[in-house]
C-alpha cells in the first residue's frame, strides 16, 4: 500500500523521464505483491478468526485466564485448565534454546569462518540432514536411546546439585522435561544454524577485513564485527527455531511422560500444549467442549509465540541502542 | 576472507592472552561442531540398523497390502504420495512465501499492512503442525470442498499453511541482508525498480532463499500430524489428489504401532527413505546454488 | 556495461525458475515411473474406486458380480491389524478397504461426522454420541472380534502368571501401592518371592480405547478410583510415566525394571510379554488368552441394539475379566447417510466377510478371539438389517 519505504523512496526520480508503458512492469510488480500480501493476510486472519470462534466455547466455560491459569486439567472431569501445559512448554522451549541456539550460531560461525574449505560443503549438507529427520524417529531414538543412556546421569546431576532450584528429585522418570528439551534442541539446531549462516555469509568482506585490519584475533573479528552484524538474523533464525520447539508434537508426546500434573524439577515428567492436542485431538471432534479446549491450547501457543518474538525484538531493538550503532543490514526480527 | 590475515601482519602481533582466548573460542566452535554431528549420527545409525533390512526392490515398487500373515508389501505409495502432496504444497507455498517476503521488504517497508502481515507470520511460526491440520479438517475435510472429504490436496494445504510462514520468515531474513548499496546504485543507474528486485535483489538473496526453502520443505515432509486427519492413510497408489493421499510419515506412524517386526522395520526403512529423498533435494539445490554463484550472481 | 549485467541476471531468473522446474520435473518423473507400475501391481480397481467415495457422484455401477470399489474406515488401533487383513483378502475380490487407525475416540468422532464408510471402535457410543450421530441417521453397532487388555510387567525373577485382582491394581494405578513386596501383592501370591522394587507405572498418553476397558474395569473394584478418575479414553492418572500407544507402554515397560503397564492381548502375545493372572467375577485368576477372552462373551446378556460390555460381564469360571468386543459403527440406512449404492454393498460385502467363517479364522491366526456363535447371529442379524435408501442391500 505505502510504496514510500527507505530502499525504494529513492528510486522516484530516475523514473521521471520514462514513459507510461514503461513503468508497467514496475506496477504490475507492486500490485501483485501487495496483492499476495493482502491475500495472505486474509488468509492467516481467517485462520485465527476460525480457530478464535472455534475455541470460545471453552473460554465461556473457564473464563480466558482460568483456562491459562488453572492448575488442572482432567478431561474425565471436563475440567480444561491450561497451567501445566503452559509451563511445560515453556520450560522445553526454554531449555531447547539454552542447549540449541549457542551450539548452532557456533556451528554456523566454524563452517563460515573456520571450516577447512574442502569440507565445508558437505559438512553443511550434513548438518541440513538433521531437518530431514521425521519427528516421529526422533522421539523413538530418544525413547529407546536417549532415555536409558542419559536416565544415570540425570539421577547423578539431580541428587549432586539438589541445592538448586528446581534440580531435586528422588527418582528420574525416563521420559521428562530435560529430555524433551534435550530433543528439540537438536530439532531446532539445523533451522537456527542455516539461517544462522546465511546470514553470516552475508557480512562484508571489508568489514571482516578491516577489523583484522586492526590487528584483532580471528575470534575478536568474529566477536566485535561478525556477530553484532548478524545479530537480527540470528534473532530472526532463534525465533523461527522457537516456533519448531514451541509447536512441536509427536517427538514432545514420545519423551515428556505427558503427564497434567505439574512437575516440579526439570527432570520431572509434564506435557507440552502441542503434545496434548496430538494426544486428545483423536476423541476431541466428538466433543464441543473438550475440542475447543485443544484449539484454545493452540491459540495459546500463538500468543506465546508473539509475547517471545516482541522480547526477542525489543532486545534487539535495545542491544543496538546500546552498542551505539545501528548495523546496517539487518534480517528481520 | 584470506586477504584478512594479511593485512592482520602488518599490525603488532597480539598479546598472549587474547591470542589464548582466541584458540579457546575456535576450539569451542569446533567443539560445538562435534557436539552438533553426535546426534545426528546417532539417529542416523539407529534409523539405518533398524530399517536398513527393510530396503529391498520390492519395497520401492509395491503397495502395502495391510496382509499381516503374507507379504507385506513395500512403501511405493507412500513415497508418490509424499512426492505429490510435498510437492504441491512447496508449489503453491514457495512462490507465495517468497512474495510476501519481496513485499514486506521492497514495498511495504513500515506501513501497516506490512506490520500486519509481519505479526501474524511471525506468530504463525510457533503453530504446531497439528493445528494446521485441525484447521484444514475442519475447513475443507467436513465441508466437504471439492466432492471429497479426505484428500491429497488437503493434506497439500494443511502443509502449505505450515510452510509459509517458514519460506516468508527466512526468506525476509535474506532478502533484508541485501544491502540498501546494491539497490541504490542499481536505481542510480536507471534501471526500473521491478528490475531491481528480479535482477538484483532476488538474485542476490537466492542462497538464502532457497535454503528457506529447503528447511521448509524438509520440515513438511516429516510432518504426521497435519497429514493424519487431512490426506489419512491409504494402501494404493493414486495420483489424483482429489482422493486420499498415502504418505511417508502417515505410513511410518502406522507401522510402528504395529505388533510385528517386519511393519515396524518398514517403518524405519520408510524412515530412511524420506531422509534420503530431502538429501536428494538438498544436493540439487546445492548444485543449483553453486552453479548461480559460480557464475558470479553473488 | 548494463547489457552484460542484464544478461547475467537473465541467466539468474532462468537458474531460479529452473530450481522450481527441477522440482517439478521430479514429481512428473515418479508420476510417469508408477503410471507404468501400477498397472501390474495395484489391483485393477485402483484407479476408478475412489471416485465414489466422494459420496455424491453417482458412477454409473458398473459393478457386475462381486465386490469392486473402495470402502474407508477409520478408528481403533487394536481392529486395525484385523481390518488390514480383511482388507487384504478383499482386495483379491476387487474391493479395496482403506482404514486409518486413529484411536477409537477419533472413530466415533469420523463416524459422527460421516468422513468415513464405517467407524470402529472398542467400546460401544455412550447415549450422547449416539445422539451426536443421529443427525446422519440411525448408527448400529457391529461386534466384530474380540479382544483384552493384559496387565503386563516387568519384574526379573517373577515369571509370568502374578495374581492380580481389580482392587489391587486399582491400587497400584492410584499411587497407593508404590513397592511389589506390599502385602496386598504378597496376600495374592503366597509362595512367590516378590523383591522390594519400586511399581513404576506405565499408562497410555493417547486417548484410547484400551484405556476406557482398563478404567471401566478398575471403576468396577475401587470406589477410589470411580470418584477421583472415572472411565474414559483419557484420565488423569494421579501417578506413573504415559506413553504413546501400545508401543510406547510396552517398550516403556520393557525398559524399566519394576514397571507396570496394560497392553492389548494380541499385542503381548505376540511380543511374548509376562503378564498377569487377573481374578475375575467368580473369582478365579485367569491368564488373558484366546481362549479366556472368548470365554468372556459366553454368557453375557446383551441388548438389541448391541451396545453391550464384556468388562466383568461373563459369570462363566473361565472368563478373563478384561475382555471386550470391537464395534464398526454404521448407518442403518446408508444411501441416506450419503454414500452410494455401491459403497453400501461394499461396506455389507466387508461386514459379511468378516462376520463369515473365513474372516473369523484371519482373526484367530491374529490373535483375536472370534465371536462366540449366539453374538456372531446378532451381528449378521445387524448387517442383514443394514438398507439403502429404505432397501435391504444383497451384497454381491
Amino acid at each position: 500500500m505505502e510504496a514510500a519505504t527507505q530502499p525504494m523512496s529513492t528510486g522516484g526520480r530516475p523514473q521521471l523521464g520514462r514513459s507510461p508503458a514503461s513503468r508497467l512492469p514496475d506496477q504490475i510488480l507492486r500490485l501483485g505483491l501487495t496483492a499476495i500480501a493482502v491475500a495472505v493476510l486474509a488468509l492467516l486472519a481467517y485462520f485465527f478468526v476460525k480457530l478464535a470462534i472455534e475455541s470460545r466455547l471453552v473460554f465461556e466455560e473457564e473464563g480466558i485466564l482460568g483456562f491459562v491459569f488453572a492448575n488442572n486439567w482432567n478431561v474425565a472431569a471436563s475440567i480444561y485448565g491450561a497451567l501445566p501445559l503452559v509451563v511445560g512448554t515453556l520450560i522445553t522451549s526454554a531449555l531447547a534454546l539454552l542447549f540449541g541456539v549457542p551450539v548452532a550460531v557456533a556451528v554456523a560461525v566454524f563452517l563460515t569462518e573456520l571450516c577447512p574449505k574442502r569440507v565445508r560443503g558437505s559438512l553443511t549438507i550434513v548438518v541440513d540432514l538433521l531437518a530431514a529427520v521425521p519427528s516421529v524417529v526422533y522421539g523413538l531414538w530418544a525413547f529407546y536411546f536417549l532415555i536409558p543412556k542419559l536416565k544415570p546421569v540425570e539421577q547423578w546431576f539431580a541428587d549432586t546439585f539438589h541445592f538448586l532450584p528446581f534440580v531435586a528429585i528422588d527418582s528420574v522418570p525416563g521420559p521428562n522435561y530435560f529430555i524433551a528439551g534435550l530433543v528439540l534442541a537438536i530439532m531446532l539446531l539445523p533451522i537456527v544454524c542455516a539461517i544462522s549462516r546465511e546470514v553470516l555469509a552475508t557480512v562484508p568482506a571489508d568489514l571482516k577485513e578491516a577489523s583484522l585490519g586492526l590487528g584483532l584475533t580471528r575470534w575478536e573479528m568474529i566477536r566485535t564485527s561478525m556477530l553484532p552484524y548478524a545479530r537480527r538474523g540470528i534473532v530472526g533464525a532463534s525465533m523461527l527455531g522457537l516456533g519448531r520447539a514451541i509447536g512441536e508434537t509427536i517427538a514432545v508426546t514420545i519423551v515428556i511422560g505427558d503427564s497434567p500434573i505439574l512437575g516440579h524439577s526439570i527432570f520431572g515428567q509434564g506435557y507440552t500444549l502441542a503434545a496434548v492436542i496430538a494426544n486428545e485431538f483423536n476423541e476431541a471432534a466428538a466433543n464441543p467442549l473438550h475440542k475447543s479446549a485443544l484449539i484454545a491450547a493452540g491459540l495459546v501457543l500463538f500468543v506465546l509465540t508473539l509475547l517471545v518474538n516482541s522480547i526477542a525484538r525489543l532486545a534487539v531493538m535495545r542491544s543496538e541502542r546500546q552498542s551505539g550503532r545501528p548495523i546496517s543490514a539487518g534480517g528481520g526480527v | 576472507m584470506e586477504s584478512g590475515s594479511l593485512s592482520a601482519d602488518l599490525l603488532r602481533p597480539p598479546s598472549p592472552r587474547r591470542r589464548r582466548t582466541d584458540k579457546a573460542m575456535r576450539a569451542l566452535m569446533w567443539t560445538a561442531t562435534g557436539i552438533a554431528l553426535v546426534p545426528l549420527v546417532l539417529v542416523l545409525y539407529y534409523t539405518l540398523q533398524k530399517g536398513i533390512g527393510a530396503l529391498d526392490a520390492e519395497f520401492f515398487t509395491t503397495d502395502p497390502t495391510g496382509n499381516f500373515l503374507g507379504a507385506q508389501g513395500g512403501v511405493k505409495s507412500a513415497i508418490l504420495g509424499t512426492i505429490e502432496i510435498v510437492g504441491f504444497a512447496a508449489v503453491v507455498a514457495v512462490p507465495l512465501g517468497i512474495g510476501v517476503a519481496l513485499y514486506l521488504t521492497e514495498y511495504g517497508g513500515k506501513g501497516r499492512l506490512a506490520q500486519a502481515v509481519r505479526f501474524f507470520v511471525d506468530v504463525m511460526t510457533g503453530v504446531p503442525s497439528i493445528v494446521f491440520g485441525l484447521f484444514i479438517y475442519l475447513v475443507l475435510v467436513l465441508a466437504g470442498t471439492g466432492g471429497s472429504t479426505f484428500a491429497g490436496w488437503k493434506g497439500s494445504a494443511a502443509l502449505a499453511l505450515l510452510m509459509l510462514p517458514i519460506v516468508t520468515r527466512s526468506s525476509e531474513v535474506a532478502l533484508q541482508l541485501v544491502p540498501n548499496s546494491l539497490r541504490e546504485a542499481a536505481l542510480a543507474l536507471g534501471a526500473p525498480r521491478w528490475k531491481v528486485v528480479v535482477r538484483v535483489v532476488l538474485p542476490s538473496a537466492a542462497s538464502g532463499i532457497v535454503t528457506g526453502a529447503l528447511l521448509a520443505v524438509a520440515r513438511a515432509a516429516g510432518e504426521t500430524a497435519p497429514l493424519l486427519f487431512t490426506a489419512t492413510i491409504v494402501k494404493a497408489t493414486t495420483f489424483n489428489l482429489n482422493q486420499p493421499m498415502n504418505s511417508l510419515p502417515a505410513q511410518i506412524f502406522q507401522d510402528l504401532k504395529q505388533p510385528n517386526d517386519e511393519l515396524v522395520e518398514r517403518a524405519w526403512g520408510a524412515a530412511i527413505t524420506l531422509i534420503a529423498m530431502i538429501l536428494l533435494l538438498t544436493l540439487i539445490a546445492k548444485v543449483i546454488q553453486r552453479r548461480s554463484r559460480a557464475k558470479g550472481a553473488t | 556495461m548494463t547489457r552484460q549485467t542484464t544478461k547475467g541476471a537473465i541467466d539468474v531468473r532462468f537458474r531460479k525458475t529452473g530450481v522450481l522446474l527441477l522440482l517439478s520435473a521430479l514429481l512428473a518423473l515418479g508420476v510417469t515411473a508408477c503410471g507404468g507400475g501400477s498397472s501390474s501391481s495395484s489391483s485393477s480397481g485402483g484407479s476408478e474406486t475412489a471416485a465414489e467415495e466422494s459420496g455424491g457422484t453417482e458412477t454409473a455401477s458398473a459393478s457386475t458380480e462381486g465386490l469392486s470399489g473402495t470402502i474407508s474406515g477409520a478408528g481403533s488401533t487394536f481392529a486395525q491389524p484385523i481390518i488390514s487383513q480383511w482388507g487384504s483378502e478383499l482386495q483379491e475380490q476387487g474391493l479395496t478397504v482403506n482404514y486409518n487407525s486413529i484411536g477409537s475416540g477419533g472413530g466415533v468422532a469420523q463416524f459422527q461426522e460421516n468422513t468415513v464408510d464405517f467407524g470402529d471402535s472398542d467400546a460401544a457410543m455412550t447415549d450422547e454420541e449416539v445422539q451426536v450421530a443421529e443427525k446422519n441417521g440411525t448408527p448400529v453397532h457391529v461386534p466384530i472380534v474380540l479382544g483384552a487388555v493384559t496387565v503386563s510387567y516387568n519384574l526379573p525373577g517373577v515369571e509370568t502368571g502374578l495374581k492380580l485382582d481389580g482392587a489391587t491394581v486399582a491400587e497400584i494405578f492410584l499411587g497407593n501401592i508404590t513397592e511389589w513386596n506390599d502385602p496386598a501383592i504378597e496376600k495374592l501370591n503366597p509362595g512367590v518371592e516378590l523383591p522390594e522394587t519400586a511399581i513404576t507405572v506405565y499408562h497410555r498418553s493417547d486417548s484410547s480405547g484400551t484405556t476406557a476397558l482398563f478404567t471401566e474395569f478398575l471403576s468396577d473394584y475401587s470406589p477410589e478410583w470411580k470418584s477421583k478418575l472415572g472411565e474414559g479414553d483419557t484420565v488423569k492418572w494421579p501417578t506413573g510415566t504415559g506413553a504413546n500407544g501400545n508401543e510406547g507402554v510396552a517398550g516403556g515397560v520393557s525398559q524399566t525394571e519394576g514397571a507396570i503397564g496394560y497392553v492389548e492381548l494380541a499385542y503381548a502375545l505376540q511380543n511374548e510379554f509376562t503378564f498377569a493372572d487377573v481374578q475375575n467375577k467368580a473369582g478365579k485368576f485367569i491368564e488373558p488368552s484366546l481362549e479366556s477372552t472368548s470365554a468372556a462373551g459366553e454368557d453375557v446378556k446383551f441388548p438389541p441394539d448391541l451396545r453391550f460390555s464384556m468388562i466383568n460381564a461373563s459369570s462363566s469360571a473361565a472368563a478373563y475379566p478384561i475382555a471386550s468386543t470391537t464395534f464398526v459403527l454404521v448407518y442403518e440406512d446408508l444411501c441416506k447417510a450419503g454414500k452410494s449404492e455401491e459403497t453400501a454393498k461394499n461396506v455389507v460385502g466387508f461386514l459379511d466377510y468378516a462376520l463369515g467363517p473365513e474372516g473369523q479364522a484371519s482373526a484367530e491366526k491374529l490373535d483375536y478371539a472370534p465371536l462366540a456363535p449366539e453374538l456372531r447371529e446378532a451381528s449378521q442379524a445387524k448387517v442383514e438389517g443394514l438398507k439403502c435408501n429404505g432397501k435391504p442391500i444383497s451384497a454381491g
